[in-house]
């Protein structure tokens, strides 16, 4: 089947998240969407899956117009999605997981389910992906690119002409990821047309046939993969000379700021529950550490234990020359220690409530008893200009503002208090290329006001364009120590973390 | 500094909220102008300070019970806090007088520390640590007044709680005197945000360093003391503590505050609207009975005006899954 997308246009409230994009997808080949964070690459491939509707443009599937309403509809004319975020359930059987929303087909006499048919029906489509996963296997026991085999199994079981992935390795680490490649090959042996999204351009080069590159949600072009050069590839990815004009200038390439200030925080030996074991860092006033590493290395551990969320296995931590041990958020709080979450919407702010109450939530003026008002319109104004919060007004809710603005405001509630030192999990993550811009910026500003930031993120261009100093975690463990940010590369960073 | 389209969107949102902030006021007139057409006693003032006064125990636990509501819990022991209460106030009433107050603001406080203690520290959910905590609360008023009731018979305290002040019943002017300390409590203090952020987003409130766990105690506790005064009011009213008092109370202090506009799924919290939601359900009984309305009849009416008011009110997207 051939799947042909053009001109695709998406918009959420007043950001342009998809702007003219077009796709073709030819049968028997495997095509990449590529693109930075927040290019358009995830919203496009769920336009094409039927997860979200385009506000214009136009899809045919094998000539037909093709305009599914649900995953539902776009499966049943054979066209396949698999998430990004794992949706197995992992109290359910394999099998159950695979066929979750179709285990009627399996009701035998009574209405009782046929296990035996079910699983070996689930076998089957695990076999011919090659995947070593047995169906009795116990689900909770499963590994991170075990449970996208089954994700892709899953997807499978519909038995589409054309199979989506959408990011299916962000999460997953490098051997893992390695197996879903593994699963991607199979499959176009067997003359599947697959598309995925990846912003990791060696998977892309190891799989695809052919390629489309995105950038700020507008379509740069569409290539046979043997045809670009990965240096080309990524300049048009990046539509820039390697993104160095989004990051503002560090300590040392700028002569007027003032050199690094002394310590502010250290960690001797530092184990924190089975995550992080046995970690030794310091950060100076003034500057911005970076921590690279997969999901698990040890980075959201060393967070968790630093702003008082979970308690030190082991080892020492000092705050400005004190032995630091915070006993609770509050704690760390009241010693100056801000955190932002990685989690936006769960951990980050209350949605529902208004910027004015979300930035000072943390610690609220007071007089007393009673929350001082005027007091707090004041703070929440002075941090709305400084780091560019875009809203109708203090008052509005949460809600009605963009995924960039919102993290502005989560980083407004840290600097609202005036840390010490700054911790950040993922910043930017969802957030587009002008907010980020300013989040840079701001982050930079407070560091060269004497403010020291532990930045941890999944994104690479983000780290070493950021950072002052890295350091790469593996499996709770610093696995390297880079000096100066500025001189390292994706390739050696990531040759460490995996 | 935003364009003017994301301005209309806030514009017409808040204008339909205002719809649904306005839909207690609306059912309560509605009553009220039914009520008035089918009974021409129901619309005097002798009848309306009836009803104020029935509604004064309901209204003086619904005032604790938003706080727990708003931060998303719940407490199903109200009804036996306020029954201990009453057997406390009854069982010093002669000895204190008016002051009886104290051991049972004091008794309802210990109650409601319990609870919380239970939620906040032993991560028992509200719902089951109080379900628990309503049957041992009642148990110890049973066991200690094996059934039968204890009369108040104090003067100078029956004169406290039920005479009147400028033609208004004290127990009324209590009542309106905690309204206000609840309405400066959570729209006025630290206290009070503390509590809807909780509601609001739990993770979020404790990642931001609120100190959860004793908050919660403090508005079990709050909730209890509460409950102390309204078992103190029902005593006095019934001149004697009984052990059936309050029975069931839980469920109309629920219904009071939720149909007032506080969702159970928290993060927001009027006390006007939980006013008018205790007035509404104590109209509804009032009025039914004026009017005649078959009483096995009643409780289907009371139901079907509950689950009404919430269809209408319910954010659905705030929501997201309903369980």
């Amino acid at each position: 089947m051939t799947l042909t997308a053009s001109d695709l246009c998406k918009s959420y409230g007043q950001t342009r998240a998809v702007d003219g994009v077009s796709v073709v997808l030819l049968p028997g080949q495997v095509h990449a969407i590529v693109g930075e964070n927040g290019a358009g690459k995830s919203t496009t491939l769920r336009m094409l899956a039927g997860a979200e509707r385009p506000d214009s443009g136009v899809m045919t599937l094998d000539g037909a117009r093709y305009a599914p309403s649900s995953v539902i509809g776009a499966a049943a004319l054979g066209v396949s999605l698999v998430y990004q975020e794992i949706t197995i359930n992992r109290s359910l059987s394999v099998a159950e997981n695979i066929f979750i929303d179709r285990l009627r087909r399996f009701a035998g006499r009574l209405g009782l389910i046929d296990r035996r048919r079910m699983e070996s029906a689930a076998q089957a489509i695990l076999e011919r992906i090659g995947a070593q996963i047995s169906v009795s296997a116990d689900t909770s026991r499963l590994n991170l690119g075990e449970l996208k085999c089954i994700e892709i199994a899953r997807a499978l079981s519909t038995d589409p002409k054309i199979l989506l992935l959408d990011e299916s390795t962000a999460y997953l680490d490098h051997r893992e990821v390695q197996a879903v490649l593994g699963v991607v090959n199979e499959l176009k042996a067997q003359g599947m047309t697959v598309a995925f999204v990846s912003h990791h351009l060696d998977e892309v080069l190891a799989v695809a046939d052919g390629l489309t590159i995105l950038k700020d949600g507008r379509y740069v072009g569409t290539y046979r993969t043997a045809e670009i050069e990965p240096n080309e590839i990524h300049r048009r990815m990046v539509g820039r000379d390697l993104a160095k004009g989004i990051y503002p200038s560090r300590l040392a390439e700028d002569p007027s700021k003032p050199t690094r200030g002394p310590v502010v925080f250290e960690a001797r030996n530092v184990a924190v529950g089975r995550e992080l074991n046995g970690v030794s860092l310091d950060v100076h006033a003034g500057e911005i550490l970076g921590l690279a590493g997969l999901k698990g290395a040890g980075a959201e551990a060393l967070f968790a234990a630093i702003c008082g969320d979970l308690p030190l296995g082991h080892g020492t931590m000092r705050l400005a020359d004190v032995q630091f041990a915070p006993t609770s958020p509050t704690d760390a709080w009241r010693q100056g220690v801000a955190h932002l979450p990685g989690d936006r919407q769960n951990e980050g702010l209350i949605a529902e409530f208004s910027v004015l109450d979300n930035l000072v939530m943390v610690r609220p003026p007071r007089h007393g008893p009673f929350f001082d008002r005027p007091g707090a319109i004041a703070i929440a104004g002075d941090l709305v200009t400084q780091i560019g919060i875009k809203t109708q007004s203090i008052d509005a809710s949460c809600r009605s503002l963009s995924g960039g603005n919102l993290q502005k405001v989560v980083i407004g509630k840290c600097l609202a208090v005036q840390p010490r030192l700054l911790l950040l999990n993922n910043p930017t993550r969802g957030v587009d290329i002008g907010a980020r811009t300013e989040i840079y910026r701001i982050i930079r500003q407070k560091a060269a006001e004497g403010l020291a930031v532990i930045l941890s993120s999944e994104d690479m261009p983000e780290l070493i364009g950021m950072s002052d100093r890295l350091l790469v975690l593996r499996q709770g463990h610093v696995t390297h120590r880079i000096e100066t940010a500025a001189d390292a590369t994706e390739h050696d960073i990531i040759g460490h973390m995996a | 500094m935003t364009s003017s389209t994301s301005g209309e969107k806030i514009r017409s949102s808040s204008s339909f909220e205002l719809l649904k902030r306005a839909f207690p006021l609306a059912m309560l007139v509605l009553l009220v102008v039914i009520f008035s057409l089918s009974s021409p006693r129901f619309l005097t003032f002798g009848n309306l300070l009836i009803v104020l006064q029935q509604g004064t125990v309901l209204l003086v636990a619904a005032l604790g019970m938003t706080f727990v509501i708003m931060a998303g819990s719940i407490d199903l022991s109200v009804g036996s806090i306020v029954a201990l209460a009453a057997l406390v106030t009854a069982l010093t009433a002669d000895r204190l007088g008016a002051a009886a107050i104290i051991p049972a603001i004091a008794v309802g406080a210990v109650a409601g520390s319990i609870n919380g203690v239970l939620l906040a520290k032993g991560k028992v959910p509200s719902f089951i640590a109080t379900m628990g905590a309503m049957v041992v609360y009642r148990g110890i008023v049973l066991l200690f007044t094996r059934g039968a009731p204890v009369s108040i018979e104090d003067e100078q305290f029956l004169n406290t709680y039920t005479e009147r002040t400028l033609g208004i019943p004290n127990s009324v002017i209590i009542g309106l005197v905690l309204v206000v300390l609840a309405y400066v409590i959570i729209n006025r203090t630290v206290f009070g945000r503390e509590v809807r952020a909780i509601g609001g987003g739990e993770r979020v409130a404790i990642l931001t360093g609120i100190q959860v766990a004793r908050v919660k105690i403090s508005m079990y506790v709050l909730l209890g003391a509460l409950c102390g005064i309204a078992g103190l009011l029902q005593g006095a009213r019934a001149m004697a503590a009984t052990a059936q008092l309050g029975e069931g109370l839980e469920l109309d202090v629920i219904a009071a505050v939720v149909v007032g506009g506080t969702p159970l799924t928290g993060g927001v919290g009027s006390v006007v609207g939980t006013m008018l939601g205790v007035l509404i359900i104590t109209l509804l009984s009032n009025g039914m009975n004026m009017t005649g309305v078959d009483p096995y009849l009643q409780n289907i009416v009371k139901g079907t005006v509950l689950v009404c008011a919430v269809f209408v009110t319910i954010d659905r997207k705030k929501i997201g899954i309903i369980k």
